[in-house]
């Protein structure tokens, strides 16, 4: 039975967690990255991506008390945080905003505080891969603005670097895995 | 001048909401409000599209609970084509409802309502989560994480996968069960429902006892209660007749599709999100909490009330012991925790029962469908309350129209007559602390609410919006961030 009770994605090496609700524009840039991840020839070993869309609560619960923790989880999310849209980089979770301080809702978005605890206590690698939007739409509109469109594969690479660096290396907020946007800002497109 | 006390946003919930409380000259509490943000445009988002599609569609609405959308719409499509789901493509539609179930009422009570219960309401807020109950009960979440995710491990051996499933179709199920599934779910199975049994038992005689003057008190409303029983009165959460109670206790059944008879949406200025009515009760809309006026409930406790009897034998003794004690309608806000501890067992039997079944793993478990025109109301109880999803279509299949009524849309003017009976109570003469507002949250939480937001960005930020009345009416300010 305890086969069945641990979940494949905690016993991966680096866990990838694409968040976003893919029926909001740019908000759809998490999953489109684990996607593109998934659909890589050639992966690199170890490496589990998952498009958790709007459910990225139960993977963090799983990872964090479960009885098996992969070495590393990225977070992939997408931002407002008034750099160029298409802006793509990693940052640590203490290097977000906290808003919520002490929220587990998890609905939408692993809190930032429940990712530090996921580093403190569960001794998990955490880092986020955030890009930057060209706007949230305020009705359903799917499909990613051109910048984020070409921001997905900037991010996939970054990933895919991450998996190939040593554990425990220090991230320089923002550097070196900061990279501007391929193209200038489009207009939102459905599909 | 009158003072403003805001709540925003409530934690450990769904998504996202905001509580206001006006208090007057004397420092009580004038009135309260709790606003939502509504995922919007998404009916005309549908529009135009092939309503075979829906059912993949609509699980994107809410990564919460995506199985409940997924088989209402499936179910609305089948009425749309005319067709009926041969047995095992409804039992393994069913046995999916119930497995997510599992899943679903394991998470709320330990972890997101259980917060409250088992480090205290008025514990430190830091500890007051779900790290808080791993660290103060390490075998117990343990347990919660380890039977939360047999549900979710089940769901993917049944369906393929369980955060976006795909398998309900139009006409029934698209993927048959094997016997070599079969043969690993059912130890599964087992263990969850030892789980449940486990987690009333530890509920009853660890957790309620200690909190029976807050069940008696906090957030208590009279109101009528909404679900779905069978034709011989026993609970259902896949499929059956809507029954609408009275706060009496006396009720009417109807069939869901003619649920628009019976039901009514009013629209009010201060929220975004609609609020259902009794219109078959002809005395209109009122959230007085001294007289209101066409207010029923959904989700557990409503559920609870509304039926007659539960189909699995343990659940069914549980169900006997609740009434009991409590009555019917027991109208408790924070007995839905002890009613989603019933519907927790009732369904891992149902899992255990559905898998037993000899025809489950029939290979016959779909119709063919043809496009045409029509309409279909499909409907099922989603752990958050009834879920109805109502199509119409042209001659080619594609979507004309969309209405859909979430569990915790029904739910709105309850959630805020509670809250505003839970602040009333609990602030005097404008004194109150963090674990006063916190238990006009828990009044909140009590009805396992999802209040999904329009978008969501990393830092938390929403589209919010704030208004700041005095105890006159005058509008003072309106803060927008989006």
């Amino acid at each position: 039975m305890s086969d069945e009770a641990t979940p494949e994605h905690c016993a991966c090496d680096t866990l990838v967690l694409g968040c976003g609700n893919e029926l909001f524009g740019d908000d759809g840039f998490g999953p489109a990255v684990a996607r593109r991840l998934r659909e890589m020839p050639d992966p690199p070993r170890g490496l589990c991506a998952l498009d958790v869309g709007t459910a990225v609560r139960q993977v963090l619960f799983d990872v964090l008390l479960g009885p098996r923790r992969p070495r590393r989880v990225v977070v992939v999310d997408a931002v407002d945080l008034n750099r160029e849209p298409g802006d793509v980089w990693a940052t640590e979770p203490a290097e977000l905003p906290v808003v919520k301080l002490d929220d587990f809702s998890m609905h939408q978005m692993p809190t930032s505080n429940l990712l530090s605890e996921l580093a403190r206590l569960a001794g998990v690698e955490v880092t986020c891969v955030v890009g930057q939007v060209s706007s949230f739409p305020r009705e359903v509109q799917p499909g990613l603005s051109a910048p984020m469109r070409a921001a997905v594969e900037r991010a996939a690479e970054i990933v895919v670097g991450m998996c190939l660096r040593p554990s425990g290396a220090q991230l320089t907020p923002g550097r070196p895995a900061q990279t501007g946007p391929a193209g200038g800002q489009g207009e939102p497109t459905n599909g | 001048m009158g003072k403003t006390i805001t709540i925003a946003p409530v934690t450990r919930i769904e998504g996202h909401a905001k509580v206001t409380i006006h208090l007057d000259d004397a420092g009580n509490v004038a009135d309260t409000q709790v606003n939502v943000v509504e995922l919007r445009g998404f009916e005309k988002f549908c529009i135009g599209r092939p309503v075979e599609e829906m059912p993949r569609i609509v699980t994107s609405i809410c990564g919460v609970c995506p199985w409940s959308h997924h088989l209402a719409s499936a179910k609305a499509n089948d009425a749309v084509f005319g067709v009926t789901p041969p047995g095992a493509g409804r039992k393994l539609r069913e046995l999916c409802n119930a497995i997510a179930y599992t899943e679903e009422h394991i998470l709320h009570f330990f972890f997101l309502a259980g917060a409250d219960f088992v480090m205290g309401p008025d514990a430190d807020y830091a500890v007051r989560n779900v790290l808080g109950i791993a660290q103060a009960n390490p075998e117990i979440a343990k347990k919660v994480i380890r039977n939360r995710h047999m549900g979710a491990r089940m769901l993917s051996i049944v369906s393929g996968k369980s955060i976006h499933p795909v398998t309900a179709v139009p006409g029934g199920f698209s993927k048959p069960l094997t016997e070599q599934e079969r043969e690993r779910l059912l130890p599964m199975a087992d263990e969850v429902l030892e789980f449940a049994k486990f987690a009333i038992g530890f509920a009853k005689q660890s957790i309620f006892p200690k909190y029976l003057d807050a069940i008696k008190t906090l957030g208590v409303t009279k109101t009528g209660f909404l679900g779905t029983v069978t034709d011989d009165g026993a609970l259902n959460l896949y499929d059956g007749k809507l029954r609408l109670m009275k706060p009496d206790g006396s009720y009417t059944d109807f069939a869901y599709d003619r649920y628009a008879e019976h039901l009514g949406e009013k629209v009010l200025a201060w929220s975004y999100l609609k609020f259902p009515y009794a219109k078959a009760w002809g005395e209109g809309f009122d959230m007085n909490l001294d007289a209101p006026k066409g207010i029923y409930r959904t989700n557990t406790l409503a559920r609870i009330n509304v039926c007659d009897r539960v189909a699995t034998p343990l659940a069914q003794a549980e169900f006997e012991e609740f009434r009991a004690k409590f009555g019917r309608p027991a109208q408790h806000t924070l007995l839905y925790h002890y009613a989603r501890l019933i519907e927790l067992l009732y369904n891992a039997e149902l899992v255990v029962q559905l898998l037993n079944e000899p025809d489950i793993t029939s290979t016959e478990t779909r119709v063919p469908v043809k496009p045409r025109a029509g309409r279909g109301v499909g409907c099922v109880e989603a752990p958050r309350g009834t879920l109805i999803h109502d199509y119409q279509t042209d001659d080619e299949g594609m979507v004309t129209d969309v209405n859909l009524i979430v569990g915790t849309t029904h739910n709105n003017a309850p959630i805020n007559m509670s809250v505003k009976q839970a602040a009333t109570s609990l602030i005097k003469n404008g004194q109150y602390d963090q674990g006063v507002l916190n238990k006009v949250e828990m009044a909140i939480r009590a009805y396992d609410p999802c209040l999904s937001c329009a978008t969501h960005a990393l830092d938390g930020t929403l589209p919010v919006k704030v208004e700041i009345f005095d105890h006159t009416g005058q509008l003072l300010d309106t803060f927008v961030n989006c």
